[in-house]
């Protein structure tokens, strides 16, 4: 089971103790100062629990969880408790004007809104603050390239790093990287690889040898992660690059969603062998990371086709293969994506054409999640990474939130095992169902 | 002149070439638009119109009826209302000539003529020439004489259509509240106007939320949103890609539709299909709100390309990506076809019904004869 990282885990009811203390009476607040207490709250509450558990949360930590999140706060007054309570409870609720002032849906209101880094806690690297800022402006988006700049980081961190007096390095070390991962974590919620390999590193310190000198252990550690990076990251591209080309036939049309380094490897891959091959980037807000690929792509000499995600129904009768990239695995199959990719899936399935997921082992994330509500990212509001056509004037587009309005922006969704044709890793092309054995098999390396 | 004449001087007729180019320019786009249009040249020239009986007025009306359609064949509502109109100017003349005791136009024993039998109810109800007219055909005294007697009836006719489109969205929206249940979340996409006013009408009646997708690339659920927010209904707005994400905590689709097909499939604007079929996944409820208007006697079988027509690509990869615009295909069909397995209810303006019994109110709203323009 996934013990998270980097913090002592909050006990779960923890987001809700808050502000009963300011609470004088909501009645004799405005709108407006209500409105603000329920952001705060909120903020509040995400805060908690982007740091209790960054990476994924046990299935005990979740069902102890879910009941908290249904309990009705303090209710404020009597027209709101029936907003708060469950959709079951829906049949008994009586609206009154109060409750249509309400900002709807509380389903949403764990999702985490990303927020401005924040003076830094504690004693912060500067390469570590660096890479906060990249994460938090979407600089450095996926999960590989995410593991991949965190570990490269640490490295610098821990060869400046100094082991006090009277403490070892396998002691003090970690809690000098502690504050380090909590400051990378409110830039943008831990990625399931980033947990993983520091996971990883974590043992790897702990178990460091006392008796080493200094430098030794720090550069023992350095090696152990690039020992990490190239096995776990760079020499499993390399294979699943040939798994998968293997897929890829002459006279294909493949389609690809949004953007993944390990799809784009693939593809390069089977151009560069020779294959004769089109490919369809299909693409969405909020990121259009599609665009990207596309011109990596077009460059090589690859034939592409560019469509936004709600043509895919013209067509999707014209594709021959599907393959996508993937944030992390659950034991159960389900792929955890950018949203959008379970829509890709499911189209793929009712037209009876094979989705092949390509992912990495290290991406594997122990536990299941049923859908994509329980663990989701919100991408920033408005229009910062400049998504919407220039042709689209910029005052008909609603970029901010605004009385009764919301925008929400999920990264995320979860798609199904079952519109899962096979998963290609670097231990061979697995179908969904056979996820849980892979760790096993390799010997619980994970 | 000879009737033949006057037929070609009421085709040329100004409104009729006003329209034809404003629908091939695009100046009137949406259906309704183009029904009103249609209706108010088609107003104008019947009562220009000179016939001495009733061939040369519906041969007259369905020439014009082709230019219209011939002008933008993918607005389906504009040959809808010439149909419409047909089958009214055929149900006044009929109950007028059989009240003058003649024999009505011979109708074929068929299996449409028998589904019809049972459906008179608004052919009975809803006639003008209650036996008060005296017709007579090809009087060789008085050409003008048919005409004359039979103008006001079909005038009277054309505006009670019209009446009927202005009062659509009206009469949609009287049902919203019996479909729409206090906290219920509602996923719609893009921005029809059917859809606007019957959410908003359920909005007096019920404390519920809307979700709408933002459907690029025209991104015209972000007008949908501000429009429904300002009438105090809850609205988040999401972009497409969250739709599956969204659907497991949604309780009903909404969508608007471009055109109704006879097979109870349906034109939507891009991405119906894909709301539609993650409804299907979740075992949502799809509901499409559109005007009896847009029932037409079409069939979409052997293309998934809607309705294959496509808007400008500029939207969907701009020109600041100037150096991949030569390089790269880039597609924006405009509609999508969902089939009528994907749909659960059409509200129309006359009541609900499943997708299986359109074809009955397509054979009930129009003339067989007429599929053809």
């Amino acid at each position: 089971m996934a013990p998270p990282p980097a913090l002592p885990v909050h006990p779960p009811s923890g987001p809700h103790h808050d502000s009963k203390p300011p609470k004088k009476s909501q009645k004799e607040m405005t709108k407006a100062e209500r409105k603000e207490l329920q952001e705060r709250q909120r903020a509040a509450k995400a805060e908690a629990k982007a740091s209790s558990q960054p990476s994924s949360s046990t299935p005990a930590q979740k069902k102890s969880n879910k009941p908290a999140e249904i309990v009705p706060r303090p209710p404020p007054t009597p027209g709101r408790a029936p907003r708060e309570a469950t959709r079951g409870a829906a049949a008994v609720a009586h609206e009154t004007a109060a409750g249509a002032n309400e900002r709807g849906l509380r389903i949403f209101s764990h999702f985490g809104l990303p927020k401005a880094v924040s003076a830094p806690k504690g004693d912060i690297h500067p390469v570590t603050l660096r890479l906060a800022l990249q994460f938090s402006e979407f600089k450095i988006v996926g999960a590989n390239a995410r593991c991949i700049a965190t570990l490269i980081a640490f490295k610098t961190v821990i060869q400046d790093y100094v082991t006090p007096q009277n403490t070892t390095l396998s002691r003090h070390l970690m809690t000098h990287l502690s504050p380090q991962i909590s400051h990378l974590v409110a830039a943008r919620p831990m990625s399931v690889t980033m947990g993983n390999a520091i996971r990883q590193l974590k043992l790897e310190i702990s178990g460091s040898d006392i008796d080493l000198p200094e430098q030794d252990a720090k550069d023992l550690l350095c090696a152990k992660i690039d020992q990490y990076l190239s096995e776990r990251v760079l020499a499993a591209d390399g294979i699943i690059e040939e798994n998968g080309q293997k897929k890829i036939k002459d006279g294909d049309v493949i389609l690809t969603y949004a953007r993944s380094s390990v799809v784009e490897k693939v593809l390069l891959a089977a151009h560069e062998s020779g294959r004769r091959f089109s490919v369809i980037v299909v693409d969405s807000r909020p990121l259009l990371e599609g665009k990207r690929l596309l011109s990596v792509l077009s460059h090589a000499g690859i034939k592409c086709k560019y469509i936004l995600l709600p043509s895919i129904g013209s067509i999707i009768t014209e594709v021959s293969t599907v393959i996508v990239g993937a944030h992390s695995i659950h034991t159960n199959g389900a792929v955890y994506s950018r949203a959008g990719t379970a829509l890709v899936a499911m189209m793929a399935k009712q037209h009876s054409i094979p989705f092949i997921v390509c992912c990495e082992t290290y991406k594997f994330s122990e536990g299941v999640q049923l859908d994509s509500f329980t663990k989701n990212e919100l991408a920033p509001p408005g229009d910062r990474i400049a998504t919407f056509p220039l042709t689209k004037p910029r005052e008909s587009l609603t970029l901010a939130n605004s009385p009764h309005l919301e925008v929400l922006n999920p990264l995320y969704d979860l798609t199904p095992p079952t519109s899962i044709t096979a998963v290609v890793t670097e231990v061979g092309i697995v179908p969904p169902n056979s996820i849980s054995s892979i760790p096993v098999a390799l010997g619980r390396l994970l | 002149m000879t009737p033949a004449e006057s037929a070609n001087a009421a085709t040329s007729h100004r409104s009729v070439d006003i329209l034809v180019s404003k629908l091939r320019r695009r100046q009137v786009v949406g259906s309704r638009e183009a029904a009103l249009e249609t209706l108010r040249v088609l107003r104008q020239v019947v009562s220009k119109a000179r016939f001495s009986n009733i061939d040369q007025l519906v041969s007259l009306i369905k020439s014009v009826g082709r230019r219209l359609v011939e002008a933008q064949p993918k607005e389906h509502s504009v040959g809808n209302t010439v149909r419409k109109i047909l089958h009214h100017i055929r149900e006044e003349y009929n109950a007028a000539s059989k009240s003058n005791g003649r024999k009505a136009i011979k109708m074929d024993l068929s299996i449409s003529n028998f589904i019809l039998q049972g459906q008179m109810r608004k052919q009975n109800g809803a006639l003008k020439s209650e036996a008060t007219i005296t017709l007579k055909e090809d009087d060789p005294r008085d050409p003008d004489s048919f005409a004359r007697a039979l103008k006001p009836v079909l005038m009277e006719a054309i505006q009670d259509v019209l009446d009927e489109l202005e009062t659509v969205y009206d009469n949609i929206s009287k049902m919203a509240k019996d479909h729409i249940h206090p906290d219920e979340i509602i996923l719609t996409i893009g921005h029809s106007k059917t859809v606007e006013a019957f959410l908003k009408s359920a909005g007096h009646y019920r404390n519920y939320t809307v979700i709408v997708a933002e459907t690029g690339p025209s991104y015209s659920g972000h007008t949908m949103a501000k429009a429904l927010s300002a009438a105090g209904i809850s609205t988040f707005l999401v972009p497409d890609s969250s739709i599956y994400a969204i659907m497991s905590r949604v309780t009903k689709v909404i969508l608007g539709a471009h055109a109704i097909l006879a097979n109870g499939g349906m034109f939507a604007i891009t991405g119906s299909l894909l709301a539609a079929t993650a409804a299907r996944v979740h075992s949502t409820p799809v509901v499409v709100c559109a005007g009896q208007f847009k029932l037409t006697p079409l069939w979409n079988l052997y293309h998934e390309f809607g309705a294959l027509d496509f808007a400008d690509p500029s939207s969907v990869l701009g020109f600041e990506e100037g150096n991949l615009v030569d390089k790269v295909e880039v597609l924006n069909p405009y509609y999508d076809y969902v089939g009528p397995e994907m749909v659960d209810v059409f509200i129309t303006n006359d009541g609900d019904h499943p997708p299986s019994s359109v074809y009955r109110l397509i054979k009930e709203t129009y003339d067989d004869e007429d599929h053809d323009l």
